[in-house]
C-alpha cells in the first residue's frame, strides 16, 4: 500500500482544506521532495506556511485572461532551506493553462500573443466547454507523472468540493462531448490518471459539523461512484480532545455560564463521534485532526497537524520502525514508507527506495 | 435592549438586499435570517436562496426539490420567538464597541441559555407587530435559463433548437456565468412584484465578487453581434488581426481535437441574436438596481484570514464597479463567555473550576486569532462601512425561531 503520488485536497468550504493540503505537504516532505500545488492564485495554503511573501501577492494582477503578465505570474520558489527543505510551491492557474496550450498550438508567438488579449477570444475559449478546468487537470497529470519519476509527492490546494467535483468531471463530459479525435485521447488519458490510484487520489476535510458531513459524504460518493477516484482519506479537522466528562457537566447545571462555556469547548466532540462513524460507515478511512486552540495557524500549528497526519499515513510498522517515523520529523529522509494499515490506499507503489535526487530535477512548470 | 425598527437607512429599509461573499461563511443563512428579520418588522418580503442547507430549506419549509417557486413562508409560529432575547452577542464594530466588552453579552447569553434550557424569561414587552409576511425560494438556473429561453425564442422551434444545442446543453450552468445571470433575471422579476417591499437576494458562492455582478455583462458580451459576426464567418469590416487569429486558433483547436464544436458555439450565438436586444435592456435594468439608492449591499465573511482577505478583494471590486457595499457580516463570531475572573469567583469545586480556567484560556486564544481578524478586516477598506458581527449559533439554525431571532438581532443594528 502506498499513498497516491497527488493527492487532492477539498471539502467544503471552510473545513480547512489550506491548512491540511498544508499540513499534508509538510508530513510527506519529512518523507520525499513535495511540491504544494495551489489551484488559487492566492496561495493561502503557501502562505500559512510563509512561504510566500505577501510583496507579490498575486490576488491582484490575475487581469482578465489574456493580460500578457498573469501567465508569468506563477512559481514562488521555496525560500526556505532549513525547516521545509524539501517542500516546494507552486500555483497553477486556468488562464496561465490555456495561454500555455495556445502557444503550444500557434506556432508564432507574437500572433498567439495577440490572440491571448483579444477579448473576443476570451468570450469564445469561455464557451469551449471545460476547456480550461481540462488543461488544469492535464498539468496536474504531467506533475503526478514527474512525481512518480522522481519519487516525489504533490498535495494540490483544490477549491470547495462542488467546484472540485465539477472540475473531476471535465474528461468525463468532455469524452462525451468529443466521442472521436485528438481531444477524446486526451480526456481518455486524463481520465485514467484520475482513476489510477497510486498516481491520484482525493482527501476530503470535514469538520465535526452536519453541513460538513454531508458535503464529504456526498462527494465521496460521487468521487468513487460516478467518477472512480479513490479518496485516500477523510480528514476531521478540528476536533477537541474532550476535556469535561458528563459528571461535571451535570455540575456545572448550577453555573450556567460555566455550562456554556463548557459546551463550546467540547461541543463538537459530540459529532465528531458521529462524523467519524458515519464516514466509516461509508468507508472513508477517517484521520482526525486535533482543534488547535492557539492565537493563530503558522507554521508550528501546521507541524502539529502534519504528526496527526504522519501518524495514521505511515502509521509506525512495529516498534523499531515507530522510530524512524518519530525522528524523520527532522528532516531526513526516513526509509521508505511500509505502513501496516493506512487509512485507505493503492496499489503498491512502483518506486520503492528513497532515491537521493539530483539537483536538476524539478517540477515542470507553467512557464 | 433595541427594539427592532425600521428607520430609513437601515440594512432592511431597502427594495433590496443582496448578500455576497466567498463560499463556506453561511451566507444563505444570513440572507434567510435578513429576510425573516425584516418579515417580522412587518415587510413583505421575498428571499431567493442558492444552494440552502436541507435543514434551512426545513426551517423555511421549502420542499428540498422543487422550490423554485416563492413559497410563503409561516410566520405565525414565531410568537415564541418574540419573547426569546435576540443573540445579543451582535456588535456593531464599526461604533468602537468590540469583542472584549462582554458582560452585558454574557447575561444575554446566558438568558438565552436558560430560556433554551425551558427556564422561560417572561414577556419583554415587545411591541405588537405589523402583519409582514416572508416568502422563500431557491435558485434553479437551468430552470431560469430555460423558461427565459422559452418566453424570448422567436418560436417554439428556435427555443428548440437552442435546448437542444451542445453547447447549451453542456454549458448552460457554466457558461460564462450563466447561473450568476440566472440569479440577476429572477431577481428583476421579483423586484417588479408589486406586493413586494423587499427582495432579500443570496448570491452563488464565488471567488470574486464580480463574478456575479458582472454576469450580465459577460453573458452580453458573449451573446454579442461582434462575436456573432466573428463567429458567423465570412471577412467583414472591422476585423482585426487578432479576430482572425482568433478564429484561426479555434479552427485549428476544432480541428485538432475533432470537437467540432465551432459550429454548435456558432449556432449557439446566432440562435440567440434575436434575443439579444431583450437580453440587454433587462441586462441594463439589472444593473440600474444595483446601483439604486434603496438596494443595500453587503458582504457575508468570517472571521478567519483567508475569509477577511477575499473579503477586502471583494470590497476592491464592488468599489471598482461603482457599488458602494454598505454593510461587512461577520459571521459564527465566538460568542462572548465567561471570563477568569467571574469564573475564580464562581461556586464550584476546584478541579472543574481548574478545567474551566483551561477552556477559557483556549477560548481567549480562539478569540484572539479571531480579534486579529477582524483588526485586520477594519484595517483595510472598510471606512464608512457597518461592521457586524453575528455570533455562531453552534451549527445551521434548524427551526424557523433560530433563524428569526438571528435576523432580528442582525436587524437591530
Amino acid at each position: 500500500m502506498a499513498l497516491a503520488r497527488l493527492i487532492l485536497v477539498t471539502g467544503k468550504g471552510g473545513t480547512g482544506k489550506s491548512a491540511v493540503a498544508a499540513a499534508l505537504a509538510l508530513c510527506l516532505a519529512r518523507r520525499r521532495p513535495t511540491v504544494l500545488v495551489d489551484l488559487d492564485q492566492r496561495m493561502w495554503a503557501a502562505r500559512m506556511l510563509g512561504l510566500v511573501s505577501d510583496g507579490r501577492d498575486a490576488g491582484d494582477d490575475r487581469g482578465p485572461r489574456g493580460n500578457g503578465e498573469a501567465a508569468i505570474a506563477n512559481p514562488h520558489a521555496t525560500a526556505n532551506p532549513e525547516a521545509i527543505a524539501n517542500l516546494e510551491t507552486m500555483s497553477l492557474s486556468a488562464a496561465t493553462e490555456l495561454e500555455a496550450f495556445i502557444e503550444r498550438i500557434v506556432p508564432i508567438k507574437a500572433v498567439a500573443r495577440r490572440m491571448l488579449q483579444s477579448r473576443t477570444f476570451g468570450y469564445v475559449s469561455a464557451a469551449l466547454p471545460g476547456l480550461e478546468a481540462f488543461l488544469m487537470l492535464e498539468r496536474l497529470r504531467i506533475i503526478a507523472g514527474r512525481a512518480a519519476l522522481e519519487d516525489r509527492y504533490a498535495v494540490v490546494d483544490a477549491p470547495a468540493s462542488g467546484s472540485a467535483l465539477e472540475l473531476l468531471s471535465v474528461p468525463g463530459a468532455l469524452r462525451q462531448i468529443a466521442p472521436l479525435g485528438t481531444l477524446n485521447r486526451l480526456a481518455a488519458n486524463v481520465e485514467s490518471f484520475l482513476v489510477d490510484a497510486t498516481r491520484f487520489a482525493v482527501m476530503l476535510t470535514l469538520t465535526p459539523q452536519e453541513l460538513a458531513l454531508r458535503e464529504a459524504l456526498e462527494a465521496s460518493d460521487v468521487l468513487r461512484g460516478r467518477l472512480g477516484v479513490s479518496v485516500a482519506a477523510a480528514a476531521l479537522n478540528r476536533v477537541p480532545h474532550r476535556l469535561f466528562n458528563q459528571r461535571e457537566l451535570d455540575a456545572l447545571d448550577t453555573y450556567p455560564e460555566g455550562a456554556l462555556l463548557a459546551r463550546w469547548r467540547d461541543g463538537a466532540g459530540g459529532f465528531a463521534a458521529r462524523a467519524r462513524r458515519e464516514a466509516s460507515r461509508a468507508g472513508l478511512g477517517v484521520i482526525e485532526l486535533p482543534m488547535l486552540f492557539s492565537p493563530a495557524m503558522g507554521r508550528a500549528e501546521l507541524q502539529e497537524l502534519s504528526r496527526a497526519l504522519d501518524a495514521r499515513l505511515f502509521p509506525p510498522k512495529s516498534g523499531k520502525s515507530a522510530k524512524s517515523a518519530r525522528s524523520s520529523e527532522s528532516g531526513k529522509s526516513a526509509k521508505p514508507p511500509t505502513p501496516a494499515r493506512p487509512p485507505t490506499f493503492a496499489k503498491p507503489a512502483r518506486i520503492a527506495s528513497a532515491v537521493k535526487l539530483p539537483g536538476s530535477a524539478k517540477f515542470d512548470r507553467p512557464q | 435592549m433595541t427594539i427592532p425598527h425600521r428607520s430609513r437607512g437601515g440594512l432592511l429599509a431597502g427594495r433590496l438586499l443582496v448578500c455576497l461573499g466567498p463560499g463556506g461563511v453561511g451566507k444563505t443563512t444570513v440572507s434567510a435570517a435578513l429576510a425573516l428579520g425584516a418579515a417580522m418588522a412587518g415587510r413583505r418580503v421575498d428571499v431567493m436562496t442558492v444552494d440552502p442547507a436541507p435543514r434551512l430549506l426545513d426551517a423555511l419549509g421549502l420542499d428540498p426539490i422543487d422550490a423554485a417557486e416563492p413559497r410563503e413562508v409561516p410566520l405565525d409560529d414565531l410568537h415564541d420567538a418574540h419573547d426569546l432575547p435576540d443573540l445579543a452577542g451582535l456588535f456593531d464594530l464599526a461604533d468602537g464597541s468590540n469583542l472584549r466588552e462582554t458582560s452585558a453579552v454574557v447575561s444575554n447569553v446566558v438568558d438565552l441559555a436558560a430560556a433554551r434550557a425551558g427556564g422561560g424569561l417572561g414577556a419583554r414587552g415587545r411591541p405588537a407587530r405589523r402583519a409582514g409576511r416572508l416568502r422563500a425560494m431557491r435558485l434553479d438556473p437551468k430552470r431560469t435559463f430555460d423558461a427565459i429561453v422559452a418566453r424570448h425564442a422567436p418560436s417554439p422551434a428556435a427555443a428548440d433548437a437552442i435546448m437542444q444545442n451542445r453547447i447549451y446543453r453542456n454549458l448552460s450552468q457554466a457558461l460564462a456565468g450563466v447561473g450568476d445571470y440566472m440569479a440577476m433575471e429572477r431577481l428583476l422579476e421579483l423586484s417588479e412584484e408589486p406586493a413586494t417591499d423587499l427582495v432579500v437576494l443570496d448570491t452563488p458562492p464565488a471567488r470574486e465578487a464580480l463574478d456575479f455582478l458582472d454576469a450580465p455583462r459577460r453573458l452580453l458580451d458573449l451573446l454579442n453581434s461582434r462575436a456573432v459576426t466573428l463567429l458567423g464567418g465570412g471577412m467583414r469590416r472591422g476585423f482585426s488581426v487578432v479576430d482572425l487569429a482568433a478564429r484561426a486558433v479555434l479552427s485549428t483547436f476544432d480541428r485538432l481535437t475533432g470537437l467540432h464544436l465551432l459550429g454548435d458555439v456558432q449556432a449557439f450565438v446566432r440562435s440567440f441574436d434575436g434575443m439579444y436586444a431583450g437580453f440587454a435592456e433587462r441586462a441594463a435594468r439589472v444593473q440600474q438596481l444595483l446601483v439604486a439608492a434603496d438596494t443595500a449591499v453587503v458582504v457575508v465573511t468570517t472571521a478567519e484570514p483567508e475569509r477577511i482577505a477575499q473579503t477586502h478583494e471583494f470590497l476592491a471590486a464592488l468599489r471598482k464597479a461603482g457599488i458602494e457595499p454598505r454593510a461587512v457580516i461577520v459571521n459564527r463570531t465566538l460568542a462572548a463567555t465567561a471570563s477568569a475572573q467571574r469564573i475564580a469567583r464562581a461556586p464550584i469545586a476546584p478541579a472543574l473550576r481548574h478545567k474551566l480556567m483551561r477552556a477559557a484560556a483556549e477560548f481567549a486564544a480562539l478569540h484572539a486569532r479571531e480579534a486579529a481578524a477582524i483588526a485586520s478586516l477594519r484595517a483595510g477598506g472598510t471606512a464608512g462601512l457597518k461592521l457586524l458581527a453575528v455570533p455562531d449559533l453552534g451549527g445551521e439554525p434548524a427551526q424557523l425561531a433560530d433563524l428569526a431571532r438571528l435576523g432580528r438581532s442582525i436587524a437591530t443594528l
